[in-house]
């Protein structure tokens, strides 16, 4: 077998290893199911149901539902990419994964692929809903446009993920609430319910700097809202490769720093 | 010769704390050598260094200072080459809960490498070395302490390693249990030749297994060697205890070689010998002689467990 092609195939199987464990965890805890179908569809009916109480126009209720879907589809694809570090400390088992011939690459890849499928899920599932309980039409942007706002929701969720996973390798397993709440700051800032135009001045920059910001504003104007910034879609594309690249970077040095203060031994005791 | 472990000068100190940092030195200076094959022991009182030692080898841990050199290749520079070669198990396994024993090692199989044929033989020759078939189907919580245990041997058996690590596998098991799994080990060792390095608190256990073992206490070695060269060196020797009638001939002993000292009184004589093996028929034919009547004879054999105590002292 040519050197290329072991290397390749070296490299898929280690990266399916992980693929592997994030699915078969997924498929036996109970509470993975609750993260694709329960939170998800009890949020999405809270928000579709306010808007019709509220008496919303069909654009306002599309931009709240892009909203409450986009965020669901966000918190459980970067839950998966922060499981894969998170079961090995909840199982206490974290130094049989180190200690194998494994990268970042492998573990954040496999993880992603995972969450992809599981934010998938949610966002189909979600986008049926929309359809049916409240006659809103995802698919009318087209697909080359849906496909890039997920391909920009799944990134924001990657980035997420590895923040957590470097906040544990960094604080220990206390930092695991982070997986639950990262989200749910950024839901403040990046215009989830509400446009950012109407954020404090001092919180512009902030939310400028995320890239969900762009992506959200990228398909909200298929439904008629002006983007509050110009060339949305690069913008996201940029900055979610950039904070991918720096996270993986920061990993690796948390990752350094684990095995120099003994932490990784610690999330195995 | 070739080394699979060499260590010089290793220094490790952990800081706790965030306001008011605490430094607790776990290696001060350590060195050790392992040759190719070899089976050794790292035997020590809790907090000497012991798992602190394995961690380092492993690449799991950084030390401050000191050369760690692992099949002849410096552990950090060439730590993805030596994950291929290295392996860990340690007592109080810890596997992914939800996960089938088979699972757990086919997910450890897979971050080896292991391709998919090559994988299931793997995992099917050592379902069936450590007894774990009827268990393959049964999830990691479910699992008794023992099988748990096996399957962390099985587990770190998965890429053939070249040197193994074995940090206390037999610690909190039943005797039975830890009786089969040190059988399993000694197997490993006899058939495939790896160098073993294994850390235990049981001195029993040392003795058995291992070819050599070392001390380790405040983070260094202070002695290393095979048990009874050791035993030698600190002189404990085996103590024969006789009880006689007669009139003892207690000049022609204190010539003998082999004796470390005596202690005689009209009836009984407490003889402490090199090794009993060798002294006793010189001792009894010196006895009898000499017409001495001899009542009753005991030996007490020094262990492992008498040097660990002189060293910890």
């Amino acid at each position: 077998m040519k050197m290329s092609s072991w290397l390749l195939r070296n490299e898929l199987i280690k990266t399916r290893a992980f693929v592997f464990k994030n699915w078969v965890m997924t498929k036996r805890n109970i509470f993975t199911i609750f993260e694709i179908l329960f939170w998800p569809v009890v949020g999405f009916l809270s928000v579709g149901l306010l808007t019709e109480f509220s008496g919303l126009q069909p654009r306002m209720r599309a931009f709240l539902l892009v909203g409450v879907v986009s965020m669901s589809t966000i918190q459980v694809c970067q839950l998966d990419v922060a499981y894969v570090l998170l079961y090995d400390v909840w199982s206490k088992a974290v130094k049989h994964g180190f200690i194998a011939p494994v990268g970042i690459r492998h573990l954040l890849l496999g993880s992603l692929i995972v969450g992809i499928a599981r934010g998938a899920a949610v966002f189909f599932i979600l986008m049926g809903a929309s359809y049916y309980f409240f006659g809103f039409d995802f698919t009318t942007v087209g697909t080359g446009p849906m496909i890039l706002f997920l391909l920009g929701l799944f990134l924001c969720a990657a980035t997420v993920g590895i923040l957590v996973c470097i906040l544990v390798l960094i604080f220990g397993n206390r930092a695991d609430v982070a997986a639950w709440s990262l989200v749910s700051l950024m839901l403040l800032v990046c215009g989830i319910y509400y446009p950012v135009t109407i954020l404090p001045r001092w919180v512009a920059p902030v939310s400028e700097v995320i890239p969900l910001t762009y992506f959200l504003d990228y398909f909200r104007h298929f439904y008629g809202f002006k983007p509050a910034f110009s060339l949305v879609l690069p913008k996201g594309f940029i900055l979610v490769f950039a904070y991918l690249f720096l996270e993986i970077t920061l990993m690796k040095a948390a990752l350094r720093k684990a095995k120099k203060t003994g932490l990784l031994l610690k999330l195995s005791e | 010769m070739n080394f699979a472990v060499e260590v010089k000068g290793l220094r490790k100190t952990f800081v706790s704390g965030w306001l008011r940092k605490r430094k607790t030195e776990a290696l001060r200076g350590l060195d050790l050598s392992v040759p190719e094959g070899g089976f050794w022991g790292i035997l020590g009182a809790n907090g000497a260094g012991k798992t602190t030692l394995l961690s380092i080898l492993s690449n799991l841990l950084t030390p401050e200072e000191g050369k760690v050199m692992i099949l002849g290749r410096e552990v950090r520079a060439h730590a993805m080459e030596l994950c291929h070669k290295i392996n860990l198990s340690s007592g109080h396994a810890n596997f992914l809960w939800s996960l089938t024993v088979r699972e757990n090692l086919e997910y450890y199989a897979m971050l080896y490498g292991l391709p998919g044929k090559r994988r299931q033989t793997k995992i099917e020759e050592l379902l069936h070395l450590f007894d774990l078939r009827r268990f393959a189907r049964i999830r990691f919580d479910e699992l008794s302490t023992g099988t748990k245990q096996k399957l962390s041997l099985a587990k770190s058996l998965l890429n053939e390693p070249e040197l193994l690590l074995l940090d206390e596998p037999t610690v909190g098991l039943d005797p039975d249990v830890a009786h089969r799994i040190r059988e399993l080990i000694q197997q490993l060792h006899r058939e495939k030749g790896t160098t073993i390095l294994m850390t235990t608190h049981n001195m029993k256990e040392a003795e058995t297994l291992c070819e050599e073992v070392a001390f380790i206490k405040d983070g260094t070695i202070k002695a290393f060697g095979r048990p009874k060269d050791l035993k030698r060196d600190l002189r404990l020797g085996d103590t024969i205890l006789i009880s006689f009638q007669g009139r003892l001939p207690v000049s022609t002993l204190e010539g003998m070689e082999g004796i470390y000292g005596f202690q005689a009184n009209d009836s009984t004589c407490r003889i402490l010998v090199d090794d009993h093996r060798q002294r006793l028929p010189q001792v009894l034919d010196l006895f009898i002689g000499q017409k001495v009547f001899i009542h009753d004879l005991r030996i007490q054999e020094s262990d492992l467990e008498d040097v660990f105590m002189a060293f910890t002292k």
